[in-house]
């Protein structure tokens, strides 16, 4: 596996659209984090008095940042789907296997980027929301609420397995960026919806929006009840039987499909 | 011990059927020509020993082994065209491969030297004309000097000078004693250097074996004088004359026997018949393959 993790090095070392795409992901964390401080800032004090919680406030700081977070994760997904795609635009994974790696390789070198680039999310996340406590909060620091982060991770690792099996089975890289970024936009939303409606609670268990009911904008939600309809423990096994199924389909795949 | 053995291997695309049940045996040290008209699956049979394609039926081995990633990382490949990070360097790529191949990194200016690559080794790929592209292939499948090489029509995309640099690498190559699988339709690449051929037609092998054997390539001498009637008149009461033909102002003797040139020098030059020409020579591999492929 540090073979692997070597070799994947070596192909984005010198990448200029890697690094440009990474720290694009990356400073929009903090980034946008800034833009709802503000927002938040302009709020009259008689509102926030109301809700009885400034957004920044430790504990709910941990909340507010994975919520801020999860709107802007897809970044990662584009990166990761460029990553797997190049692989089939260059044919280098045909080269890769001709040369000595087994199919299976493939599959791990990427999943490697999955895992990797989920514990960069976290960790930026988790420094953001320290430091935004730290300026914006009147509260004393507690890591009460910081499983929210653990939540934004699992959504943002169930998004790069979509984004990995999406770019193993599409190929072309156009056309997986589109289909990538239409159904975590917009497809799922509506899929969501019309289940909801349609059926019930089951809407909330698809692999995006799962993460999304762990992951409620602060205070509002104590306001307006939570739409919640399952215990956080029911979306948090969904969420990881999707990163399993996703991941199995893409080895399958990639284990049996001719090159 | 074998490096690679087929045994009915079958391959179909929807409709095509790519091979069908080829089983041959390509023994070490050998220099292996796979023969056969565009289309005819020379690029499916290596790809399915390269894993990059999954056979249907059939199966094989690699130095008489399962075949696995471990065997790969032993032979140096080029299959079909160079592929690469477009926007990495030469080296770069290389090192890539390096890494895969678990080999040392300190070879790669070796195989960029050999491949005529060195002063272009840090541009990036995409800005490689297609012949150097096609070069940085050749120098992909020497790193880590492996034993074995199959190399996929290895002149492509290369300029005179270039194909004649590459036909002397592999005459090189076969001669420290590697076993060098090749796949072409280009004949004359392979001519020179084939130890043994398999030949595929549509997806079928037509006969494999050590070439001598399996195409029948004999000799014959090309002669002409000043009067060549009367030379085919003499030719035509030599004893051991199979056939005659008169192509290109000379006369082909086609002979049953061994014929000593000079023997027969002197034998005309007795009936005063004094030659201008006199050559022996050996039937083209490209003559003896478009035979066996149209019968």
């Amino acid at each position: 596996m540090l073979n692997i993790i070597r070799i994947e090095w070596l192909k984005v070392k010198n990448y200029r659209t890697f690094w440009i795409l990474l720290i694009l992901a990356v400073i929009v964390i903090p980034a946008s984090n800034t833009i709802v401080a503000d927002v938040v800032s302009r709020i009259p004090k008689q509102a926030t008095d109301i809700l009885g919680r400034n957004f920044y406030d430790f504990p709910v700081a941990w909340q507010t940042v994975a919520n801020v977070n999860s709107f802007t994760s897809i970044i990662f997904g584009l990166l990761l789907v460029t990553l797997v795609t190049n692989e089939f635009t260059y044919k280098t994974h045909r080269q890769l296997v001709i040369d000595g790696w087994e199919r299976l390789d493939l599959v791990l070198s990427k999943i490697f980027w999955v895992v990797a680039l989920a514990l960069l999310a976290l960790v930026v996340s988790f420094i953001t929301a320290i430091v935004f406590g730290m300026i914006y909060s009147t509260a004393p620091f507690s890591f009460e609420g910081v499983q929210f982060l653990f939540f934004y991770f699992l959504q943002v690792l169930v998004s790069l397995s979509i984004a990995l099996m999406l770019g193993m089975f599409i190929k072309r890289s156009g056309l997986a960026t589109v289909i990538y970024l239409g159904y975590a936009m917009i497809f799922e939303q509506l899929l969501t919806v019309g289940l909801k409606h349609s059926v019930g609670a089951i809407g909330g268990l698809l692999p995006l929006q799962a993460g999304d009911e762990l992951l409620p904008f602060p205070v509002v939600d104590k306001v307006l009840p939570s739409s919640s309809d399952y215990s956080h423990g029911v979306y948090e096994i969904t969420i990881i039987l999707y990163i399993a199924l996703f991941i199995g389909l893409t080895c399958r795949r990639m284990l049996k499909a001719d090159y | 011990m074998s490096i690679l053995t087929l045994r009915n291997i079958s391959k179909r695309y929807g409709s095509l059927q790519a091979l069908r049940e080829v089983s041959f045996e390509v023994p070490r040290g050998s220099v292996f020509g796979i023969l056969g008209p565009n289309g005819s699956g020379k690029t499916t049979l290596l790809g399915i020993v390269t894993d990059v394609l999954k056979a249907d039926t059939g199966d094989f081995t690699l130095f008489d082994q399962l075949p696995s990633a471990t065997q790969r990382r032993q032979i140096g490949t080029l299959l079909e065209t160079p592929n690469f990070y477009h926007y990495l360097s030469g080296y770069r790529n290389l090192q890539i491969t390096a890494a895969v191949k678990q080999r040392d990194e300190k070879d790669i200016a070796r195989v960029l030297e050999i491949a005529g690559l060195s002063a272009r080794q840090h541009a990036a790929f995409k800005t490689y004309s297609l012949g150097m592209k096609q070069r940085l292939a050749i120098a992909n499948t020497l790193l880590g000097d492996p034993d074995v090489l199959i190399l996929d029509e290895p002149s492509n995309g290369l300029d005179p000078a270039g194909i004649a640099e590459v036909r002397g690498l592999i005459k090189q190559l076969a001669q420290s004693g590697k076993t060098i699988i090749m796949a072409s339709h280009l004949l004359d690449e392979v001519e020179k250097v084939c130890t043994h051929v398999a030949v595929l037609q549509k997806g079928k092998l037509l006969t494999s074996g050590p070439v001598n054997t399996v195409m029948v390539r004999e000799d014959f001498v090309e002669l002409a004088c000043n009067d060549m009637s009367r030379l085919e008149v003499l030719l035509r009461q030599h004893p051991l004359l199979g056939n005659l033909a008169l192509t290109g102002g000379v006369l082909q003797a086609f002979f049953t026997g061994a014929v000593d040139p000079s023997e027969l020098n002197s034998w005309l030059a007795g009936q005063g018949i004094w030659l201008n020409h006199l050559q022996v020579r050996r039937k083209s591999l490209e003559a003896a393959f478009l035979e066996m492929t149209q019968n």
